[in-house]
């Protein structure tokens, strides 16, 4: 077991979708820990709730009952006791979200998809932005590219600028649905490396929404969601290869 | 700013429809103004086409063919003792509607124009030659317009009329002299005075020449606010040769409610206008959603989107306003050739330019509400 203490938990989620008879819980008294440098899978088949835990766990879906506490600068939060302004500065200074569609405006250079959540978000400069964008591509095996429109990039290519896009930031906890869905496995592996080393090396939190079972030798932790409910013995370290070789580095 | 550029150019068949309803917009205002203030510049046209730098009339002149007599020397005495006045210059000038008696009867409504025709009278207007001038200096004689010879129920030269019971006869025709209100009758100031039964001493304006024209505005401000001092009624009305022709256009514009003709008109063009360029952001907006929304997913404030919406609404609004300049100029040809020739000042462009602008700016706030209907949780469905 972990010795640090966990920077995200979920504590007895539950979320409802409906009235009456059409009620059904999509997450049904959730409770799961996720720790800082850790790249976390969350699995299910469809249905399972898997992305309304991710809606409630990173401040988009309200749940009906249960606690979100952060602690991603030592100070611990409940992100839904804070007012919705201030759960968008939260997710401004400590989120970033990669999307099953890359969800890259057309009309801008891989470089602007960047800037734009530096310069709208936090208002760095445009030069600043520009640097940090570059830098960035540059991680990402983009330099190359960094003038070139979404249409003139691969899938692989559109997914890395996503997660790009979602990591500029620095942001302590990223959310992925689906990463690598829409890639071959060549592409999706350099994705999903690509986030391990986010979580390895920056020390954020990953946490991974996917179908894929590819993705779990590079995890730390896994959590099986069925009907809305995690597995007991889920997210627990050192049940996947890359928890082992992260634990021995 | 280069975003929305960038956006505006990469889905700009998207745009075009936006683009071109701003551009109408400006069109149909510009062109609805000029085409009146050209219709209304022929109310002016006495005192465009003078050469006299200031125009002094009775108390309260609402338009140059709105005035009642008044005393010539009082008037004369007053502006030949200002400094700036070429005292050569200063001169009497009667315009006036009057009732046209025509010969088969029945009465027409004329404007009788009685200035001076000496060589370097400056109150004539050039369509009268010298040897009109001439003709005119002959007692009841007049001149009209040769377009005017039907409403007047005249043949032309030589043909007789009474205008108020006064018998005047055509000594000449004129060209390019139509007047909206009533035909343009000119004559000498003796026939002007004796067919309006004026005495020797009346006229309707005193006009002069100040020795450098450059001088007309600030004498014309000193007098007039020495004129405000006095009783309304005897306080004299002065201006300069510009300002009296807009106050002449702009009375009849307000007298004949066609200044609400025009404003409907704008309105309708700015609604069509509107009405477009809200429904393309709109749909741009919402073709872009899911962009937007990973945007509010990763922390991005509402109002920053909102203010992308606002400038690509401007922007749109700069385009369509710069488009419609050429056209505007084109149609004002077209128009021309048709025999109406718009007035198009560079007020009158920017004016409708920012009118135009602004219904951008509020169409792409009436836009917004698409952002309302922006939800990140969306994308994780």
């Amino acid at each position: 077991m972990r010795e640090d203490a966990p920077v995200l938990m979920g504590r007895g989620l539950t979320r409802s979708f409906g009235d009456g008879d059409s009620r059904f819980y999509a997450l049904s008294d959730v409770t799961l820990d996720l720790f800082r440098g850790q790249i976390a899978l969350l699995m299910g088949p469809s249905g399972s709730g898997k992305s309304t835990l991710l809606a409630v766990l990173s401040g988009l879906l309200r749940p009906d009952s249960g606690q979100v506490i952060a602690s991603p600068d030592g100070q611990s939060v409940d992100i839904w006791q804070l007012s919705n302004r201030e759960r968008e500065s939260f997710r401004l200074k400590h989120c970033g979200f990669i999307f099953q569609g890359y969800n890259l405006f057309p009309a801008l250079t891989a470089r602007q998809q960047l800037e734009i959540v530096l310069r709208w978000g936090e208002g760095v400069p445009a030069r600043e932005a520009r640097e940090r964008a570059d830098d960035m591509l540059g991680l990402l095996g983009l330099a190359k590219k960094s003038k070139q429109l979404p249409g003139s990039l691969s899938g692989g290519e559109k997914q890395r600028v996503a997660i790009g896009r979602a990591l500029i930031k620095s942001p302590q906890f990223v959310f992925a649905d689906e990463p690598t869905s829409a890639l071959d496995w060549a592409h999706g592996e350099q994705v999903i490396e690509l986030l391990r080393t986010a979580a390895h090396e920056r020390g954020s939190t990953i946490l991974v929404v996917s179908h894929d079972h590819r993705i779990l030798p590079f995890v730390d932790a896994v959590f099986h969601l069925e009907d809305g409910r995690l597995d007991e013995n889920d997210g627990v370290e050192g049940k996947t290869p890359a928890a082992a070789a992260h634990a021995e580095d | 700013m280069s975003y929305t550029l960038a956006t505006l150019w990469f889905d700009r068949q998207r745009y075009i429809p936006g683009v071109l309803a701003v551009a109408f917009s400006a069109l149909l205002i510009a062109l609805q103004c000029g085409l009146l203030l050209g219709l209304f510049s022929v109310t002016s046209i006495p005192i465009d086409r003078a050469n006299a730098h200031v125009w002094v009339g009775p108390p309260k002149v609402l338009s140059v063919d709105v005035a009642q007599p008044m005393s010539e020397n009082r008037a004369r005495a007053w502006l030949e003792s200002q400094p700036e006045v070429d005292m050569r210059t200063v001169e009497p000038y009667i315009l006036k509607f009057a009732g046209w008696e025509k010969p088969s009867g029945g009465t027409e409504l004329c404007i009788v124009i009685g200035c001076n025709l000496n060589e370097g009278a400056i109150g004539a207007v050039p369509e009268l030659t010298d040897e009109l001038r001439t003709k005119l200096t002959e007692r009841d004689t007049i001149v009209v317009d040769e377009s005017e010879l039907e409403r007047l129920d005249i043949k032309g030269v030589g043909d007789t009329a009474k205008i108020l019971d006064h018998k005047v006869r055509v000594v000449g025709l004129v060209k390019g002299m139509k007047s909206i209100a009533g035909p343009y009758v000119f004559c000498s100031l003796v026939t002007a005075r004796r067919a309006l039964r004026f005495s020797p001493d009346q006229t309707v304006y005193v006009l002069a020449k100040c020795h450098d024209s450059k001088d007309a505005p600030g004498m014309v401000k000193r007098l007039a606010a020495e004129q405000s001092r006095k009783e309304e009624h005897e306080a004299l009305s002065v201006f300069t040769k510009q300002e009296f022709s807009l106050r002449s256009r702009l009375h009849w514009l307000t007298k004949t409610k066609a200044g609400i003709a025009l404003g409907y008109a704008a309105l309708l063009g700015l609604m069509v206008g509107g009405v477009v360029t809200v429904q393309t952001l709109y749909g741009a907006t919402m073709a872009s959603m899911r962009e937007y929304a990973t945007l509010l997913a990763l922390g991005i404030p509402r109002w920053r989107i909102a203010l992308t919406i606002v400038s690509q609404a401007f922007m749109i609004g700069v385009f369509g306003v710069i488009i419609s300049w050429p056209v505007v100029y084109l149609l004002a040809e077209a128009a021309s050739l048709l025999g109406v020739k718009p007035q198009l000042p560079v007020w009158l462009l920017g004016g409708a330019g920012i009118i135009t602008l602004i219904m951008a700016v509020g169409a792409g706030s009436l836009a917004l509400r698409a952002i309302k209907r922006i939800e990140p949780v969306n994308l994780l469905r």
